[in-house]
């Protein structure tokens, strides 16, 4: 039943590594910023940079056909009539050729059916039951991001504002920290994977930002509750209450976070392709979350 | 004892009533689940904000041509003070929606300058061959054999350029005729003056197709005064070489003479027809814009999703195995290390299932992709409380306590922590409510109602479950609830 993670002993190590993985993520924020196409520290989505997203399948007797996507490309251009948006187009197959999607810059709902019909031309016939298609004007997209910067801002301000009325300033001050090397070491992880694997993040992602902040912030509060409350009725030394606290809520703190990165994981496995990165980006927050409430909050609390 | 009771027949009660509600209130889907389209309405101001009385009067415009164009169960509702969302659900193309409403529909009645008699002729003949050229254009595109007709278009469009002495500023050929024909259309209005009749005196239009040909027109009904004043307008140049121009959007869609018999009276009867060429569509299209009126502001519009119906059932499928296996495999685990308080929390867990759903038909709550995560999300947060009470339990039992006191202590200690816990949850959720979009808001709605509702279902259900299994002496052995633990050495 006793849980005894040694948590004076390894002091030096859990910072050691929480430093790695912070410098890990600036790392790959200062190479996305400068280093790629977009410049930005993170690769951001159509839902902030505009664009014109579709997907749609085939209607294939039994297997589709294999096409090259740069062949349909040469057929989109020879029949287009507005060829702008051609020089910046991308075009994918998924699922054994079934699949299509493609990605432009932005158009209006005319040039997109019109990018159908003539995609119908090509790759056709389509099933346009099966249509999800997205067109986002640059001027909303630049809206979004400011919104949801905005909404970051003011809800990390309100996160702190809670936490310094409710503790005093020194367990503010470490609950704080812990949230910010989350939400960092998350921001990094996917800087990584927009330079790697060219993962876009979109408004969604930012939710998953918030979501995490109170949900790691949470784990944080209710172990240095337990913290506070042995402090004043245990007589061992300063150090060694804070170690025993975390054990006693180790457990309950992981089984939390299992008992949150099952239902995600299960729409990560089974639920629709549109909340892969949402579901990925919070279990990730979570675990991470856990991580700095068990072991780095506490950690920083102890005396040297 | 008979309160305790009391509570478990509440429970009861409050489940028949959802149940019920569930039956009697189907929950809504969103478009991502159900198919359909849905465009984002952005309200263009170049100075200041948009006020509530502009919001109000673009609405109810847009509202009058969403009506007019006959979509069925369609949802207009305004957002964040500037934008307006329409829903189209099923597969109603939101092509059309998206060119009747885009437009601002200002119609002007205008009279021709003096003296511009032979300015505005050359500008027809203009027009005319640049709409020809556009056809040709097409008609090049889609027959392949581009290049020499291609030519040919070049050239026509340099001799226009030419005799406009003015020259396109576009990259490609077809933006370089678009260009040409908007500078045409602006000149020829240029050539008209104002008058006080405008798309403000109308009450109705209509469209009929015209007897000798193919085409159509749009009717135009005034009201008293806007007949009186066309009366007036149509006296003033009846007879004279000058034109009434009826100009849509700064386009002159149609220009007329008025006959010397009219020079007394003007035209009364307080109305007129537009014929201009029009297509079934256009003239419909047309008929739609005038009857809503014209747009106070102009609007764009900047957001358009579709999702076909075959997706959206398959997201609901999705999205069903996703929330049943993850309620399933959290109850496993739960009852694995809990056993008894295990299964008291699969069961209010269950509960907590019907009680959100309920809530959703109640208020109600369109159910979106993101909604749904919430709600799945906050699936794990509801067990969160349940486990800070088993975790306070269990130690009270360790502790040698009996297991009512165990329980009752158990229950009592966790409180404040669950409580305090869920409160950083729901200022996110505030915040994201505030500044969210639609879609986003859908997230937050679901999460907050699920972590409000797991205070009642976490606290007071398990508590009253727990209780009623308790009165059942097979069920109070302690080694029931202290389990041999996977994580214990």
């Amino acid at each position: 039943m006793k849980y005894n993670l040694e948590l004076i002993k390894n002091k030096k190590k859990i910072i050691g590594f929480s430093t790695v993985l912070i410098l890990f993520s600036i790392l790959g924020i200062l190479y996305s910023t400068f280093n790629t196409s977009y410049k930005k520290p993170i690769n951001l989505g159509m839902d902030f940079v505009g664009g014109n997203e579709l997907r749609i399948e085939r209607v294939c007797e039994a297997e589709c056909s294999n096409l090259s996507p740069d062949s349909v490309l040469e057929n989109l251009r020879e029949i287009s009539k507005n060829k702008k948006f051609l020089n910046n187009i991308k075009l994918q197959f998924q699922n054994n050729n079934k699949l299509i999607s493609i990605r432009t810059p932005y158009l209006s709902i005319e040039e997109s059916n019109n990018l159908i019909s003539n995609l119908d031309n090509i790759v056709g016939p389509l099933n346009y039951e099966s249509k999800d298609s997205r067109l986002i004007g640059p001027k909303l997209g630049k809206r979004l991001l400011t919104n949801c910067v905005t909404s970051l801002l003011v809800s990390l301000f309100a996160i702190s504002l809670y936490l310094t009325i409710r503790f005093d300033k020194k367990y503010a001050l470490f609950a704080l920290l812990a949230l910010f090397h989350d939400l960092l070491i998350i921001f990094g992880i996917f800087s990584w994977l927009g330079i790697i694997l060219s993962v876009e993040v979109n408004s969604l992602f930012a939710v998953s930002l918030l979501t995490i902040a109170g949900y790691s912030v949470n784990d944080t509060v209710v172990i240095f509750d337990r913290i506070r409350e042995n402090l004043k009725s245990k007589k061992d030394g300063y150090n060694e209450t804070i170690q025993l606290s975390v054990n006693e809520s180790f457990r309950r703190t992981t089984f939390t976070s299992i008992t949150t990165l099952i239902p995600l994981l299960s729409i990560i496995l089974f639920g629709s392709y549109s909340l892969f990165w949402f579901s990925l980006s919070l279990s990730l927050g979570i675990i991470v979350g856990s991580y700095s409430s068990i072991l780095l909050a506490p950690s920083l609390l102890l005396k040297e | 004892m008979k309160r305790k009771q009391g509570w478990l027949f509440f429970i009861i009660f409050l489940l028949t009533l959802s149940v019920y509600l569930l039956i009697n209130y189907p929950l809504q889907l969103g478009l991502d689940l159900q198919g359909g389209s849905q465009l984002t309405l952005q309200i263009i101001k170049e100075e200041g904000k948009v006020t509530r009385d502009e919001l109000e009067a673009v609405n109810s415009v847009i509202d009058k041509r969403v009506n007019n164009l006959g979509v069925s169960e369609s949802n207009l509702q305004t957002l964040g003070g500037d934008q307006l969302i329409l829903e189209l659900p099923g597969e109603q193309s939101p092509l059309v929606a998206s060119r009747v409403l885009g437009k601002t529909a200002l119609l002007e009645f205008r009279t021709q300058k003096e003296g511009t008699f032979t300015d505005l002729k050359s500008l027809q003949l203009q027009r005319l061959s640049i709409k020809d050229l556009i056809d040709q254009y097409s008609f090049a595109e889609k027959n392949q054999n581009e290049d020499t007709f291609i030519k040919v278009i070049k050239d026509d469009l340099k001799d226009i350029e030419q005799q406009l002495n003015y020259s396109s500023t576009s990259n490609d050929l077809y933006g370089k005729l678009i260009e040409i024909k908007k500078y045409v259309d602006k000149e020829i209005t240029n050539l008209f003056i104002k008058t006080d009749l405008s798309g403000k005196d109308l009450i109705n239009a209509g469209r009929r197709q015209e007897q000798t040909n193919n085409n159509w027109e749009v009717l135009l009904t005034f009201s008293n005064s806007g007949g009186e004043k066309f009366a007036e307008i149509t006296k003033s140049i009846a007879g004279t070489n000058q034109l009434l121009a009826i100009i849509l959007d700064g386009e002159s869609i149609s220009e007329a003479s008025v006959g010397n018999q009219f020079a007394n009276t003007g035209i009364t009867g307080g109305s007129a027809t537009i014929s201009g060429n029009f297509s079934a569509e256009n003239a419909r299209e047309l008929e739609v814009q005038l009857k809503g009126g014209s747009l106070p502001l102009p609007i764009e519009i900047v957001e358009t999703n579709t999702i076909g119906a075959l997706l959206g059932s398959k997201n609901i499928y999705k999205s069903l195995y996703a929330a049943i296996s993850g309620l399933i495999f959290v109850g496993i685990f739960m009852i694995f290390n809990y056993r008894i308080l295990g299964f008291v929390s699969v069961i209010s867990l269950v509960l907590y299932g019907f009680f959100n759903l309920a809530i959703y038909s109640l208020i109600p709550v369109t159910l979106t992709l993101p909604g749904i995560s919430g709600l799945i999300l906050s699936i794990g947060m509801a067990v969160d409380a349940n486990i800070l009470i088993f975790e306070r339990i269990k130690e009270e039992l360790y502790d040698g306590n009996t297991l009512t006191r165990s329980i009752d202590s158990g229950f009592q200690r966790a409180n404040s922590s669950i409580v305090d816990g869920h409160i950083t949850t729901l200022l996110s959720c505030f915040v994201l409510f505030l500044l969210g979009t639609n879609f986003v808001k859908g997230f937050a709605a679901t999460l907050s109602i699920g972590v409000l509702i797991s205070l009642f279902t976490s606290l007071n259900c398990s508590k009253t479950i727990l209780r009623f299994f308790t009165t059942y002496q097979s069920l109070r052995q302690k080694n029931l609830y202290l389990p041999r633990n996977i994580f214990s050495n």
